[in-house]
């Protein structure tokens, strides 16, 4: 039989013999399985998650699953920064880090920290994608990351199907520490619910009962409970209608057509819950519309870089909540510690991004040296006691039913231009609002948290 | 019950929308055409417009400056681009072709991410051009308003060059029928290289001055590379005329879904071109024989 | 191509995947990395089977990865279905489905039209699963929380919840998918979509009715995209919904090519390197942001050196470097030194005089066949192309057993007049009767199936595929009829094949060039081939269209030699510009002029016909007897 004849298409043995010389490398003895073993610990526990082979050596692993490129690119960078701090932190003993978690001296436990990151790009399977790896290729023993909150909840599922530690990065929607909370995830930062109690109760007090809002929605999850928080609230409380809602997908470009409709609808108050770079376009083109400053322009949940982005004009009067501000750090020293190591690494204030990134590490570092161990339901049953502790914005406490952190929520309003002090100075701080009043009750949105082994 | 004053307002948004659509299209469309090359960086090319723009306006402070740099920056990377790499795919099958233009879109997206970030830029309209003017039925941008304006005179310049010149008429030619104008003895080559250089232009072009509405980033291509392609389908491949009508249905189409339903909009429009396929096999003005 | 040692691919497979959980993880690959590069290699063998062995290129295929793996992940998680294999059929057969309904639409249109549709598919179905079917598909968070499948033993269970075993399950998998592609790609399946990749006209011309095999193409590769969905949920408990997203189709296309399309491997090469670069580039490199930049440069370069893509790439390699590809080139069809042309058809005659004589190829008996009347008659045919009129009200019968030939000046509407005979081209009005049957309307592949069949002017060849090969899927359609889906059955299980290709490879003399690529024939050759793709069809009605274009004088005497051993036992119509030879060869004349009928007669009254001469010269005859 001729060469030609053996041919499959372009497949013969050769070919397949050159694919697997492409997969394949020299010839090894078989050992790397990667069998799980029961390792005999100090204590009897039986191996759980990446414990404790993760915490064996002198060093322990975590890792973040951030976007680096796509639609919330700017904001992954700048929480990337905020880990990287965080850890740096850890693993030199830095002061403010032991004002959260006294307990830690140059590392944790006595081990290092070694923070791992990958790109996301805000897709959740790209993230479980990442994480996976860093579970097999580095057994971490932390995970974290989101901008988005189909991550969040993505990761949430994750971290309990693998026993590994959770804290979500920037994560809005109510359903993160809701109907998908897990016993290993944790949150720190605000979400829709407590940003529309926080705010508004200011936007009645300011502008009174009866009005008209438009809202402007991204079509997911976190959009839709946002918006429903905030026209639950407005319209229960104050009699608010909401004529219209523009469901917009992610990734729009161009809102001429939703503005138009907005235009032609009667309202006063446009409430954007867009987040990221919709949220920039849609502002912007908001005013070239000239819907703003007509209406006032209220963003429920803030972005980081918004400011920088849109520009201050467009910015200014614009009432917003929002998870820290670095003005903060006159009312809260931690705050100032925080943002002072921060501008001096990185050259510029640290956005809320950042600011969450920072606090979910040392928090976490505080439960595990409070715990003891790197054992996961010892460190979990840690944040559940539910202790208070310092933070960037006052003392603050995890909440043991859906691991929620109760913080406040800080109520910022848009600086005009001329009120500027430097070019940083974006925002004023109306009211830093107690979290706890602000929270749905434990139960109200579904929480069921899973087993702890 | 219709909301008259939006209804109108959306039709006229859509014919901006459109516009816009309309000129990247022509763009994408006459290289398809001549070529037979799918230009899937064109999206690509699109962003590089807005930045070439964006830098030029950083140092110069001028609009003009600002937009003649971006058209000409996008004409000489569409020229070098066909010299250098697709010269050598046209023998090659057509899936090879789809696949190095995906591959430079990608590659021309991440270096400006490398070079700039992430983060958007922002080019301010004219100061002539700033604000809002009221139309009747709404308030509209005023620089929307030029948009069009700026957007149809480059519509016809592209047609007065395609229709009424010499050179238009050998690319005309060559989208009818590549093999027979090389044998009339008419360097093919250089014709392609100048198609490729106009269609990547009319695509920089439309970018740079779409920049005071959406600003750039990035990613600014990506949606309308998608829209883009709906467009030339739905007009027809390679027909100039079939763009323009093309970008003004797909425009009327996303302005006036959203006036029901916002979130379908962009579906919609690809179930238009599904339909369009169905019923006219080769688009709206299309002709047999090219794909 | 189309038969090979048995069972040496699958072994070497079977060896292959075996050998790598050993090896790979100390090249740097993660287990889990591993069981996703399997999980996009099922995936891809369904889109190589689409893409490289049909040529449809379709970028909708993460629609059937989705529409699979959320059917599957919704049957495991908010159902609450026990059995996790029998989810991951459902969830397959699920896709097929969609996937025939799908191509129902796409595949009416071809090229960009095709590619676009796929497109439009690929963005619906990610917005119809995000948005409205959000109940069900978990909208944009997925499903989560599906579970690992089990094997029930009877006295143990096995969960292949650890990386090892799950490497297993996926490996177990993709052996299956391999083969069961390997079982396809060498049936006459396999062998009609190769000739549909490479020249559909042709491939319908023969009797094979394409569409039908493109839809089962298209339904393979959206059973695969669907399988492969559900092995993505399994493998990591989680269905996303980006699985739906255009990305996904992209990244899909992206490693084929990588790997090498049409070689059934090639996507699991191109998802390893691919999937190993994001991660070396990222964690190893720290690149950051900057690690897509890398890996488009890659691609792009790979794209313009790699023709055929790295499996391509190391076959030329290893060719380059043992030194073993020779390239049989066109065999030297020159004329002797200082020959003329008389000389060249004096030697052609006496070597044709000297070959053995060769068994008649009669045509197929079909059912339809009558032995009375006309086996074709044509009845006020005509053809209007616009304003311009082709064919004008032709009458034009033939009878059993006859040779005519068609002659008149160019333009005269000959080529038209054969394409709607073929029913390649519906005419404007008339009609046209085959063994007393209206054929009107029908398709060229209808038609070739009862029995009419056609040589091409220019060369309709399958150009990636040898000589043998060429004659094997005409002889297919023949032997199996317009469609059959016959998925599974060996080429070797055809009765009869290879001896119709052998006797058609000795009537057109081509025996010592059957496993040459038609590329490296000779344009001789090549019009020898051509005609004996219409032979190998067993037509009972042969047209040839200009059969001896462009032939050296040589080559004609061999041509016309030909002609007259396969014109028994059955009719055929010839057009040709080479009178000589042509009235040499036929018993009656057609000449048409301006589209219509001129004269009719033998040769001997054609050539003395004045309108005839007229016709060709001009009134040539008319100055002259003026004079």
């Amino acid at each position: 039989m001729s060469r030609k004849e053996q041919k499959l298409g372009s497949v013969s043995r050769r070919t397949l013999l050159w694919a697997g010389a492409g997969l394949a490398g020299g010839a090894v003895l078989p050992s790397a399985l990667t069998m799980p073993t029961f390792a005999v610990g100090i204590s009897d526990k039986p191996q759980i998650g990446t414990w404790p082979a993760g915490s064996e050596g002198d060093t322990v692993s975590v890792g973040a699953a951030v976007p680096r490129t796509g639609t919330y690119a700017v904001q992954g960078e700048d929480e990337l920064k905020g880990w990287q701090l965080a850890v740096e932190h850890i693993n030199n003993g830095d002061p403010l880090l032991k004002k959260i978690a006294p307990k830690v001296s140059k590392g944790l436990l006595g081990k290092k920290i070694n923070l791992l990151a990958a790109d996301s790009a805000a897709k959740p399977n790209q993230a479980v994608q990442d994480i996976q790896t860093f579970i097999n290729q580095n057994k971490i023993v932390l995970m974290t990351g989101s901008t988005s909150s189909a991550v969040a909840v993505a990761l949430n599922k994750f971290a309990q199907r693998e026993k590994i530690l959770y804290v979500t990065g920037i994560s809005g929607s109510n359903d993160t520490t809701g109907k998908d909370c897990v016993r290993y995830g944790f949150r720190q930062n605000f979400y829709g619910e407590t940003a529309a109690n926080a705010i508004g109760p200011v936007l009645v007090k300011q502008f009174g009962k009866n009005r008209k809002a438009a809202f402007m929605t991204p079509d997911y999850t976190y959009g839709h409970t946002v918006t429903k928080s905030m026209n639950d609230y407005l319209t229960k409380n104050a009699g608010w209608t909401m004529v219209t809602n523009q469901i917009s997908p992610l990734g729009t470009q161009d809102f001429s057509q939703y503005l138009t409709n907005i235009a032609n609808s009667g309202a006063e108050f446009l409430v954007n819950v867009n987040w990221g770079r919709d949220a920039v376009l849609s502002i912007q083109q908001a005013k070239q519309f000239g819907i703003l400053p007509k209406m006032t322009l209220v963003v429920p949940y803030q972005i980081p870089f918004l400011a920088k982005e849109t520009g201050p004009e467009l910015t200014a009067g614009v009432y917003a909540a929002t998870d820290f501000w670095w003005t903060l750090e006159d009312k809260y020293p931690l705050a100032k510690m925080f943002v002072e190591a921060f501008d001096k690494k990185y050259g510029y204030k640290p956005e809320w991004g950042a600011n969450n990134a920072y606090m979910s590490f040392a928090i976490w570092a505080r439960m595990v040296s409070e715990a003891g161990s790197f054992y996961p339901p010892d460190v979990i049953k840690q944040y559940e006691k539910g202790e208070n502790f310092d933070s960037t914005v006052g003392e603050v406490y995890f909440r043991k039913e859906d691991h929620q952190l109760v913080r406040p929520v800080i109520l910022v309003k848009g600086k005009a231009p001329k009120d500027m002090k430097n070019k940083e100075d974006y925002w004023e701080i109306l009211e830093v609002v107690p979290g706890a009043p602000l929270m749905q009750k434990p139960d109200a949105f579904g929480c069921n948290l899973g087993d702890y082994t | 019950m219709i909301n008259w004053a939006n209804f109108i307002s959306q039709c006229f948004n859509g014919l901006v929308l459109g516009a816009l659509l309309a000129l990247v299209s022509s763009g994408l469309t006459i290289i398809y055409g001549t070529l037979g090359v799918l230009n899937l960086a064109h999206g690509a090319m699109f962003m590089l417009g807005g930045y070439a723009g964006w830098l030029t306006y950083s140092y110069t402070e001028s609009f003009i400056a600002a937009v003649i740099a971006g058209a000409i920056f996008v004409m000489i990377v569409g020229v070098l681009v066909e010299r250098v790499i697709i010269r050598h795919f046209y023998h090659r099958p057509h899936e090879d072709q789809l696949l190095v233009t995906f591959g430079l879109g990608i590659v021309f997206v991440e270096t400006v991410r490398f070079f700039f970030g992430s983060l958007s830029k922002t080019v301010p309209p004219p100061s002539s051009l700033v604000g809002i003017t009221p139309l009747g039925f709404m308030f509209y941008p005023t620089y929307r308003l030029a948009l069009l304006g700026i957007v149809s005179v480059a519509l016809l310049v592209l047609y007065v060059v395609l229709y009424r010149t010499r050179i238009g008429m050998i690319v005309r030619a060559g989208i009818e029928d590549a093999v027979m104008v090389d044998s009339l003895g008419i360097d093919v080559y250089k014709v392609f290289m100048l198609v490729f250089g106009i269609g990547a232009m009319a695509a920089g072009f439309a970018g740079i001055v779409n920049a005071p509405v959406v600003s750039i980033a990035p990613d600014v291509g990506e949606a309308i590379l998608v829209q883009t392609f709906v467009v030339v389908v739905i007009g027809g491949v390679g027909s100039f005329p079939g763009a323009i009508l093309g970008g003004l249905i797909a425009g009327e189409i996303i302005s006036i879904t959203s006036m029901f339903n916002p979130g379908y909009s962009y579906v919609m429009l690809f179930v238009a071109m599904t339909l369009v396929l169905v019923l006219r096999p080769y688009g709206l003005l299309g002709t047999a024989g090219r794909e | 191509m189309l038969r090979q040692r048995p069972f040496v691919v699958e072994v070497l497979t079977a060896a292959g995947l075996i050998a790598v959980p050993f090896v790979l993880p100390y090249l740097g690959f993660s287990p889990t990395t591993i069981n996703r590069i399997l999980v996009w290699g099922v995936f891809g063998i369904g889109f190589d089977i689409l893409f490289g062995f049909t040529g449809l290129l379709s970028f909708g295929q993460s629609a059937f990865f989705g529409t699979g793996g959320m059917v599957a992940a919704y049957l495991l998680t908010i159902v609450n279905f026990p059995y996790v294999m029998a989810a991951l059929v459902i969830g397959m057969i699920a896709a097929g489905i969609v996937g025939w309904l799908v191509g129902l639409i796409a595949l009416r249109r071809t090229g960009i039209y095709f590619a676009m549709i796929t497109v439009a598919i690929a963005e619906v179905f990610f917005f119809v699963e995000f948005n409205p079917l959000s109940a069900y598909t978990g909208g944009e968070n997925g499903l989560p929380g599906v579970p690992p499948p089990a094997l029930y033993l009877g006295v143990t269970t096995i969960h292949f919840d650890s990386d090892t075993l799950l490497y297993a399950f996926l490996a177990f998998w993709y052996f299956v998918g391999m083969m069961v592609a390997l079982r396809i790609v060498r049936s006459p399946i396999g062998a009609v979509l190769r000739a549909i990749r490479d020249n559909p006209i042709r491939a319908a011309a023969v009797g094979h009715n394409i569409h039908g095999y493109k839809l089962t193409a298209f339904v393979i590769a959206a059973a695969y995209a669907g399988f492969a969905g559900g092995l993505l949920g399994v493998m990591q408990g989680f269905m996303p919904p980006d699985a739906f997203m255009f990305d996904t189709s992209g990244q899909l296309v992206m490693q084929t090519a990588i790997g090498g399309a049409g070689t059934l491997f090639g996507p699991l090469v191109g998802a390893t390197v691919w999937l190993y670069l994001s991660d070396f580039l990222q964690t190893t490199l720290h690149l950051g942001a900057a690690w897509k930049l890398v890996l488009g440069l890659v691609f792009v370069l790979l794209v313009c050196f790699l023709r055929r893509g790295l499996i391509g790439g190391m076959e030329d390699l290893y060719a380059l470097l043992t030194g073993s590809r020779k390239k049989a080139g066109p065999v030297d069809d020159a004329p002797m030194a200082g020959a003329t042309a008389e000389d060249e058809q004096r030697a052609a005659t006496v070597d044709v005089a000297r070959r053995p004589a060769i068994a008649d190829m009669p045509a197929r008996h079909r059912k339809a066949d009558r032995e009375i009347g006309p086996i074709l008659q044509a009845k006020g045919l005509t053809k209007h192309y616009g304003g311009l009129a082709a064919n004008s009200d032709i009458d034009f019968a033939v009878n059993h057993g006859e040779l005519r030939g068609i002659i008149g000046p160019n333009g005269a509407g000959k080529t038209t007049f054969f394409k709607m005979l073929t029913c390649e081209v519906p005419p404007t009005s008339g009609q046209i009767l085959f063994e007393g049957r209206n054929i009107t309307g029908m398709t060229v592949t209808d038609v070739c199936q009862l029995g009419l069949t056609k040589s091409y002017q220019i060369n309709q060849l399958f150009n990636r595929l040898t000589v043998r090969e060429n004659l094997t899927i005409a002889a297919l359609a023949e032997l199996r009829g317009k469609f059959k889906l016959d998925l599974f059955k060996s080429l070797r299980g055809i009765a009869d094949l290879d001896e119709r290709v052998a006797h058609a490879l000795e009537l057109v003399n081509l025996v010592e060039r059957a496993d040459t690529s038609v590329s490296d024939l000779a344009y001789g050759e090549k019009r020898r081939l051509e005609v004996g793709l219409a032979l190998a069809t067993s037509p009972s009605l042969l047209l040839l269209d200009e059969p001896l274009a462009g032939m050296s004088p040589r080559e004609r005497i061999e041509t016309v030699q030909l002609l007259k051993s396969i014109a028994r036992g059955r009719t055929m119509i010839i057009i040709d510009h080479d009178m000589d030879s042509l009235f040499e060869l036929v018993e009656h004349v057609t000449v048409l002029q301006e589209g219509r009928v001129l004269a009719e007669g033998t040769p001997d009254q054609i050539k003395g016909n004045s309108k005839v001469h007229e016709a060709y010269l001009g009134g040539v005859h008319g100055v002259l007897a003026a004079e």
